[in-house]
């Protein structure tokens, strides 16, 4: 293989292992700027997972399965929103329980059950595809993929733009004056978690269907807190938040084509590297943070 | 925005009360906040709201924005009754509000945080040309694209008046607006305020616990204390002093009925065995102000407690401004003033949870190096903290454990607390400081006020402190744990230790110090004598006026 073929296969690999990310990224973004530091995000994605592939396997479509995926992220979200905004329940508690939960449930599952494998269909644009070097990686893809096209515009504008993310902001930022000011605190945050819940659902539930065909115990592996430590990485910026999933992705590309390009490097180094990138980001944006002010902080009314 | 020159057309005669209470009263349990209140707010005047803490202002205004449900009584919108269930039914019946915290947004722009609240899509050059046209209108220069973090306090209270005047109230309310603006600053607000209320017809209420201020501003004022209207008048038909007498109340009975519970403070020179650090309260004090610099210094001995032109700000706002105060060993000091002076900071800071941006805190004449945790404590200073369940004691240790917690190495070897000695001290403790407890073991949370007061009294106190400032400590206690720790604290002193009592109660301040400095805006307004405190003196300190 040439140069330029490795590059194009580690590219397009990265890719792929970064659509997901992209996503649940867009989904967590969102919810940390309400406020809630969304732990539960990995459970979404794993449940999301086995549940597209269960549904495929049930209706023999992949596109049900990445429905149903959707549906179990929202599920999730409406889950983790009640008992964090409605219950008051420690968020980072309800996170960890939910992802215990869902990995016990799905390793569970997966034993006893088995299913058809089912993927959704490949895009190829014509045209571009013939362009050197990126051509086949970024315009030979699963569609869900070009999704992204959508959600990630939309995220934005939903944030930045629209009367509801100025709420959200608020409500992340300073809860009481956006109480003070007529904003339903706890449901605006609620409402940001099922935004997260169906995009994670969506990232999950491509891992599965789009990019695997089957389930496996644990596939997502980690990816919710790969994610979190995106968004962390972004600096609560979308771009930025991208950005970090995009060099997550490559560094996953680059520690499975290693051997294949016959270079000894420990792997596990390249697992870590993340995480290791997301522990500089946060060392580097302590100075100038923009963390939004009350994430993780729940809101209950009259206390300051 | 356009109907309101319109709608100050066609407004009933200015005589026509914008809003009327009547016997509007609301109880806390037995604490009652609001009894009986009958007001009536004009269109065209700015109605002052005078009064101490916990007289009831506030919840009143709770009351009118729905944050508070009332008992009983009626809320008038001209002739017509009506209820006020959340802050939507405010808006809704023209009742505005310019908080003075929480209520903007840092991280959001201007006109970010002007729209908050409203529905609808979001146009941004519309609300830009509104934030605008509303700043222009009233004299408000502000840039609609700023982001509020960035913004002077003074600028902050302008964006807030902007959101408020943009929803077009008929009732203003503004809550101790000037507590955070200079000088400057503040004229600059009662400009536009006269504006509001002359040319565009609407009624201002202004709560306030500056005499100054109400004087200056107000058409009409009411003094409210614990919680009922003791009075009412024309504000151009009284005078500061009198407003002084009547805001702080209880005259000269309060002398005799301490005297009467043997709670009068020591007069004369203390009996601590030390020449007094100060003249005796019966040298009149030249002026008021001067005495507090003036005094402790005559003698050649440090005073145990110096803090030194002690300045903190906290996001931008001077929260304490150059604050000096000396307190002789074997000597009690009250610091008075009304909530939210800067007491608390103080309190924060003698507790080693805030560094001064500025001024020294001195013990037994050596400074302390504020960075070093625990500083303060090694150097004798003994707090009772104000909020005892946050940083007095440790709920659910137990009444053993939050007893040595400050002295955990002399109950404990070779790295490991020892539960007999520990439960030894404990116990020593308890008998001395009459602490009723279930058990050592027990959890402070099982314990009754007092008796968790006690118990950080105990444990500040067993450390030999030189200095005890107690922030606050009686606050929430029945009669006779307040009389316990009044007795303790004047025992303390007799003791010989410098004692700075922190309180919003007058009576108890009265009680304990020989000397009383008064807090305002976080300067020392003034310092006298208890002999010369008269009401009316601590009133116009209080209220920020040198007596």
């Amino acid at each position: 293989m040439s140069a330029a073929d490795n590059i194009s296969t580690i590219l397009s690999s990265g890719i792929r292992l970064t659509v997901p990310l992209a996503f649940a990224a867009c989904g967590e973004y969102l919810a940390e700027r309400a406020g809630t530091m969304n732990i539960s995000l990995e459970a979404m994605m794993l449940g999301a997972a086995f549940g597209s592939v269960a549904t495929a396997s049930a209706t023999g479509s992949a596109t049900a399965g990445l429905v149903a995926g959707v549906l179990i992220g929202l599920l999730i979200g409406l889950v983790h929103g009640n008992l964090a905004h409605r219950l008051e329940v420690n968020t980072f508690v309800v996170g960890l329980v939910l992802n215990a939960l869902v990995l016990g449930l799905t390793s569970y599952l997966i034993t006893i059950s088995s299913f058809d494998s089912h993927q959704v269909s490949q895009v190829s644009v014509p045209w571009l595809r013939d362009i050197p070097l990126i051509g086949h990686p970024l315009f030979v893809e699963r569609w869900p993929v070009y999704l992204l096209l959508l959600v990630v515009p939309l995220t934005w504008w939903l944030v930045e733009r629209s009367r509801w993310g100025l709420e959200l902001r608020a409500v992340g930022e300073q809860p009481q004056a956006a109480d003070v000011t007529g904003i339903r605190v706890n449901l605006r945050r609620r409402q940001a978690l099922l935004w997260c819940g169906a995009l994670a659902g969506l990232g999950g539930a491509y891992l599965a269907v789009g990019e695997v065909g089957s389930f496996n115990q644990n596939m997502t592996a980690g990816r919710g807190y790969i994610v979190i430590a995106a968004v962390i990485f972004g600096a609560w910026r979308l771009g930025r938040t991208l950005l970090g999933c995009v060099l997550f992705g490559l560094a996953d590309a680059m520690r499975l084509a290693l051997p294949a390009l016959g270079l000894t490097m420990n792997s596990q180094l390249l697992v870590v590297a993340p995480y290791l990138l997301a522990l500089v980001a946060m060392l580097v944006f302590t100075t100038r943070n923009r963390e939004p002010k009350s994430l993780g902080q729940p809101f209950v009314r009259g206390s300051t | 925005m356009t109907t309101v020159d319109e709608r100050a057309r066609e407004l009933t005669p200015p005589s026509t009360p914008a809003l009327r209470l009547r016997g509007i009263s609301k109880r806390y349990g037995p604490v009652v906040a609001a009894d009986n209140v009958d007001l009536d707010v004009n269109r065209g005047e700015i109605h002052g709201l005078l009064g101490e803490n916990g007289a009831g202002k506030s919840t009143l205004m709770k009351i009118l924005l729905g944050l508070v449900q009332r008992d009983s009584g009626t809320i008038m919108r001209g002739d017509t009754p009506v209820d006020v269930h959340d802050p939507q039914d405010a808006v809704a019946l023209g009742i505005g509000m310019v908080h003075q915290h929480f209520s903007l947004i840092d991280a959001l722009t201007v006109w970010e945080n002007v729209i908050l609240g409203d529905t609808g899509r979001i146009d941004r050059a519309a609300a830009c040309r509104q934030v605008e046209e509303v700043s222009r209108r009233y004299g408000l220069p502000i840039d609609p694209t700023a982001r509020v973090e960035r913004l002077s306090a003074g600028e902050r209270q302008r964006v807030e008046l902007i959101k408020c005047l943009r929803r077009d109230p008929s009732v203003l309310i503004l809550d101790e607006p000037t507590s955070v603006l200079t000088q400057a600053e503040s004229a600059e607000l009662f400009t536009v305020l006269r504006h509001v209320v002359r040319a565009e017809n609407r009624a201002v209420i202004l709560i306030s616990h500056k005499l100054a201020e109400i004087t200056a501003a107000t058409d009409q004022v009411t003094v409210l204390r614990k919680g009922k209207v003791v009075f009412h008048s024309a504000t151009s038909e009284t005078t500061p002093p009198e407003l002084a007498r009547q805001m702080v109340g209880r005259d000269v009975s309060l002398r005799a009925e301490g005297a009467a519970l043997g709670m009068l403070p020591v007069d004369g020179p203390v009996p601590s065995g030390e020449p007094p650090a100060e003249p005796p309260p019966e040298t009149p004090a030249e002026s008021a102000a001067a005495s507090s610099d003036a005094a402790p210094a005559t003698t050649g001995t440090a005073p145990a407690l110096r803090l030194r032109d002690l300045t903190v700000v906290i996001d931008g706002v001077t929260v304490l401004s150059d604050l000096s105060l000396d307190v002789a060993p074997g000597e009690i000091v009250g610091l008075y003033g009304v909530e939210g002076n800067g007491q608390s900071t103080l309190g924060d800071l003698l507790s080693g949870l805030i560094l001064p941006s500025s001024g020294a805190v001195e013990l037994a004449g050596r400074p302390v190096e504020l960075e070093r945790p625990g500083a303060l404590h090694r150097a004798g200073l003994g707090i009772i903290p104000e909020d005892r369940h946050s940083s007095g004691v440790v709920l659910d240790m137990s009444v053993a454990e939050n007893l040595v917690m400050k002295s955990i190495g002399d109950v404990s070897g070779r790295g490991f607390v020892s539960r007999r000695k520990m439960h030894a001290v404990a116990r020593r403790l308890a008998a001395e400081f009459n602490i009723v407890a279930p058990s050592l073991d027990a959890p402070v949370r099982s314990l009754s006020g007092g008796n968790q007061q006690r118990v950080v009294l105990a444990r500040e106190l067993s450390a030999g402190p030189g200095v005890l400032v107690a922030a606050q400590p009686t606050h929430g206690l029945d009669v006779g744990a307040i009389e316990d720790m009044y007795r303790r604290l004047r025992d303390a002193a007799s003791g010989g230790v410098a004692v700075l009592l922190i309180s919003t109660e007058l009576e108890e301040v009265m009680a304990l110090a020989s000397r009383i400095a008064v807090i305002c805006s976080g300067r020392i307004t003034g310092v006298l004598p208890a002999a010369e405190a008269t009401a009316e003196r601590l009133g116009m300190l209080v209220g920020g006026v040198a007596a």
